[in-house]
């Protein structure tokens, strides 16, 4: 008889963590397999494998590999910029990123989805000690193509959903509030990156929701031992927003 | 969201926000060990083990899991912000105006991307 462990088990952990966090993780890896609006499974699976790649470049560490399907060059190249190089992402480098064979804003948009995810529960396992988990297998399926309705210059540079402008399609992204933050938005041409940065951001951090509530500590550090952190991975990253 | 916290917490005229682009004292508690754990995880230093095991020791294994949650999500922001080019939003461009010279934010490559 064999046993399947699931991903994501924290089982022989130093430290115990939350059922939150384990579960937003798992969730991840769910929405990684398949395939999303403009990228199959396999293709979101070598996105994150790219990037996994990106890491180990910058780390000095071997080659983990390419995942299993092929990706655009521009693709391959954005993703090792966004993750090692982000000082020279640029509005020139964006517009000639989107341009370029085989790319377009919302395949750069849903591109950055997954890799902010992927990138942020591995940055979760560095940081606490733990090892990567393996990257799922995709699932077959193809992508929907689906573009919301709504979109608009919002000054982002790819275009975005302004929370009075959501259809019914999208009216749970931004969970009701009648504005959402620039940062917020700005993946909202692929709606399902925003749902699932909305799962990483309350697993990881806090909720929408919580941020606005500074008379409650949600978490065992206090809010400015939270705020201070993030400042300073904010300074490290020179990260202007 | 700092000044607004310590604000509330009653701490706000002990705070120093250069203490999230440096290493001087921000006025936050245990703050040293919290923002050296996030630049070792950041910037991929071997003193991360022994900075992990500090905050599990000196703070608890749960403020542990707390900060790489923390680490985790802001490696995460940034990239959206800067993969995006975002703007600031009004509310951070009022309340911000008076101290993002004073930190030196304006001489990040990525200011030129966020209007």
């Amino acid at each position: 008889m064999t046993t399947t462990i699931a991903p994501f088990s924290y089982i022989d952990t130093d430290w115990q963590i939350p059922g939150r966090i384990r579960d937003a993780h798992r969730r991840s890896w769910e929405r990684l397999s398949a395939a999303g609006d403009w990228w199959t499974g396999a293709e979101r699976v070598s996105i994150a494998a790219e990037c996994r790649r990106a890491s180990a470049l910058v780390d000095g560490l071997p080659d983990p590999g390419a995942g299993p399907a092929e990706l655009p060059e521009a693709a391959v190249f954005a993703i090792h910029r966004l993750i090692g190089d982000l000082p020279n992402v640029s509005r020139d480098w964006y517009d000639a990123t989107v341009s370029a064979d085989g790319m377009s804003d919302a395949r750069y948009v849903e591109l950055l989805g997954v890799l902010v995810a992927v990138w942020s529960v591995d940055e979760f396992h560095r940081a606490a000690g733990l090892p990567l988990e393996p990257l799922p297998s995709p699932i077959t399926g193809e992508p929907t193509q689906r573009r919301p309705a709504g979109l608009a210059d919002n000054g982002s540079w790819p275009p975005t959903l302004a929370a009075k402008s959501l259809a019914d399609s999208e009216a749970d992204i931004y969970l009701g509030f009648p504005r959402a933050a620039n940062v917020w938005a700005a993946m909202s041409l692929h709606p399902d990156s925003v749902r699932w940065l909305n799962d990483l951001f309350h697993a990881h951090y806090l909720s929408w929701e919580e941020i606005g509530d500074l008379e409650t500590e949600h978490r065992t550090l206090t809010r400015a031992q939270l705020e201070i952190m993030a400042g300073r991975v904010s300074a490290l990253n020179e990260c202007f927003y | 969201m700092l000044r607004e916290s310590s604000d509330r917490q009653g701490t706000l005229d002990r705070l120093n926000l250069q203490g999230a682009v440096d290493h001087s004292d921000s006025g936050v508690p245990h703050d040293s060990l919290l923002t050296a754990f996030a630049e070792a995880a950041v910037r991929r230093t071997d003193s991360l083990p022994g900075l992990r095991e500090r905050i599990a020791a000196e703070l608890g294994p749960q403020e542990l899991v707390d900060s790489a949650g923390v680490v985790a999500n802001f490696q995460r922001m940034v990239r959206i912000a800067d993969g995006c080019g975002i703007p600031l939003d009004d509310f951070t461009k009022e309340a911000s105006e008076d101290w993002r010279d004073q930190l030196g934010l304006h001489q990040y490559a990525s200011a030129a991307n966020t209007a």
